[in-house]
């Protein structure tokens, strides 16, 4: 059996119509009419201890009301959810203890005083042992680099800065699962790559299992392997990230800088456009291999610069989402 | 325990990073609420009696139901301003914790300045209590620590009856001032002076009558029966439904979600 293990989970929400203007605003006030949001649908999948798994899908997909199905806050309506034996919303202290959870858009630290303060007081809600305590702090402070900043008041620090202390305060109880929600969101490029690289170690290190949600697809293709994709409630796709590019990706720009004329023809060859110093071209390449293409080129023509442009993941996931009509 | 002393602890420190304003604070509210107990005051000067109840008798009621009240606005802040945590999400985070989820909800917030209006109602109680020349008995001390015990649990509960209610809409919060403000405002004054109706809902239905209404008959002579002094723990039983009812909420609020 798998160290998580979703089976079936269904949940649904009844939510109150709303329509525009005051008048309407009265009227649902005395007579509400409901309608009913199936959050997820049926939903099943299993992790393995020490994953990395993506959990991607458009806005309002249902990716929330699973994490917070999994993390024992929400109870659904039908189906079983089993983390190492446990069930997430039925032994809530127990089961907290193994997880730590990141909201990218919210904090749990406290905002007027030095995060360390709130480790500190985290230190007691988890009951962790000084020992251990010291040591796993001492640890984190290193790897995310926290040192000058854990004495300063959580306010004055950067967006980048308050997400490497969010990440520690949830980390310090050494959980063997760790939820991240958008964990990278509004941070610079350099931050963002200090996340990932730490969230990699972490994975490495302690086979931590980790199941992250990002609408930023390098968060996805630099972290995991696997990803599950969700829309309208189901589960769309589930495998690695490599086979959906596989399948997705065939069509790649070409940029050539060359002084000569490019003339060869082939049914891989979709587009050929004349640019400012050489050509782009868009090729398909199931029909003709991007190093067969270069092969042939080359013969008669002098490459000054090339520059293959990767679809981007951005693209596929789109491309994705239109297949799925989600 | 400890815990919340720590949290407590850390709620001085936020605070005293604003200096200035907790100065100003602290003092306005100190001026604000001598206010009130000068409005007694000044009552009593035109009438030397309401109903047979004498200043320093309803003083000593205002200052026991003030105290109540203040100490759970320091102390419990966290269940006072239980609408907020649900609306921005942070009772989730509580959730998502391996401890008891009223006591994550106290260490959630307090209110340091009302530690002014606390120490006010303190004094205010001991000028009262000099001045009623009460022939004090063993009785009389047990009854004026329940009166103010039950005074600190019944605003206790009526918060938690309250913070229940956010489940239900998230944030209704009119209804529930009829029961702390106004009923505050209320058991200030010895509900006896009200006409009978008042009497029997602020004694059945919110047993704020059992605060200082029935003890403070014992405590200034008024009732011999020594029964009467010790009707606060009624309160206390008041607060079991209370909480009952809080932890349903927190059953309906996961399964229906924010």
């Amino acid at each position: 059996m798998s160290f998580i293990e979703v089976k079936q989970i269904s949940k649904t929400f009844r939510l109150v119509k709303k329509k525009s203007g005051l008048k309407e605003a009265f009227k649902s006030f005395f007579k509400r009419d409901y309608f009913y949001v199936n959050a997820v649908n049926d939903i099943s999948f299993s992790i393995d201890k020490g994953e990395i798994v993506g959990y991607i899908g458009p806005n309002g997909a249902g990716k929330s009301t699973t994490i917070k199905i999994l993390s024992g806050i929400l109870v659904p309506d039908s189906g079983d959810c089993k983390v190492d034996g446990i069930t997430p919303w039925k032994q809530r202290k127990e089961y907290v203890k193994k997880i730590g959870v990141v909201f990218g858009q919210r904090s749990q630290l406290w905002w007027d005083i030095p995060a360390e303060d709130t480790f500190d007081l985290l230190k007691d809600i988890y009951d962790i042992p000084e020992k251990e305590y010291q040591d796993t702090k001492r640890e984190l402070i290193e790897k995310l680099n926290l040192a000058d900043i854990i004495n300063i008041p959580v306010r004055q620090l950067s967006l980048g800065q308050r997400m490497r202390c969010e990440i520690a305060a949830s980390l310090l109880h050494n959980p063997e699962i760790l939820f991240l929600d958008e964990p990278t969101i509004g941070l610079d490029a350099v931050s963002k790559q200090l996340v990932r690289d730490f969230i990699k170690r972490l994975n490495k290190e302690k086979h931590t299992t980790i199941i992250l949600t990002s609408h930023d697809m390098a968060d996805i293709t630099s972290l995991a392997k696997r990803i599950i994709l969700i829309g309208k409630g189901q589960v769309l796709y589930d495998g690695s990230l490599r086979t959906l590019k596989n399948q997705y990706e065939t069509n790649r720009l070409i940029h050539i800088k060359t002084k000569d004329k490019i003339t060869i023809r082939n049914k891989g060859i979709l587009n050929k456009i004349k640019a400012k110093d050489g050509y782009d071209i868009l090729l398909n390449t199931k029909e003709l291999s991007i190093s067969e293409f270069l092969n042939r080129i080359s013969r008669n023509v002098i490459i000054e610069d090339i520059d293959i442009e990767n679809e981007s993941i951005d693209q596929i996931i789109v491309k994705l989402y239109e297949d799925y009509q989600i | 325990m400890k815990l919340y002393f720590k949290a407590l602890g850390l709620h001085l420190k936020s605070e005293l990073e604003y200096r200035a304003s907790f100065i100003i604070s602290f003092l306005s509210q100190i001026l604000v609420f001598f206010s009130y107990y000068f409005i007694i005051i000044a009552l009593f000067s035109k009438f030397s009696n309401i109903k047979g109840f004498t200043m320093y008798e309803v003083l000593l009621c205002f200052s026991i139901i003030q105290f109540g009240f203040a100490f759970n606005e320091v102390f419990a802040r966290g269940i006072d301003k239980f609408d907020k945590l649900i609306i921005d999400g942070g009772f989730d985070r509580l959730l998502l914790r391996p401890k008891n989820i009223i006591l994550q909800v106290l260490c959630n917030e307090s209110d340091f300045i009302k530690v002014s209006r606390l120490i006010q109602a303190l004094i205010v109680l001991v000028i009262a209590v000099i001045h009623l020349n009460i022939s004090w008995n063993i009785f009389r001390v047990i009854c004026l620590i329940l009166m103010l015990c039950s005074s600190i649990a019944i605003f206790f509960g009526i918060f938690l009856l309250a913070a229940s209610y956010c489940f239900l809409t998230v944030q209704g919060l009119e209804v529930r001032n009829v029961f702390t403000d106004g009923g505050k405002h209320m058991a200030q004054y010895p509900i006896g002076v009200f006409k009978k109706g008042f009497v029997y809902f602020f004694t059945i239905i919110i047993p704020y009558g059992f605060v200082n209404y029935y003890p403070l008959m014992y405590f200034v002579g008024k009732n011999n029966s020594c029964l009467y002094s010790f009707s606060p723990i009624v309160v206390f039983v008041y607060l079991i439904p209370c909480i009952l009812v809080f932890y349903a909420g927190i059953k309906k609020y996961s399964s229906v979600g924010s």
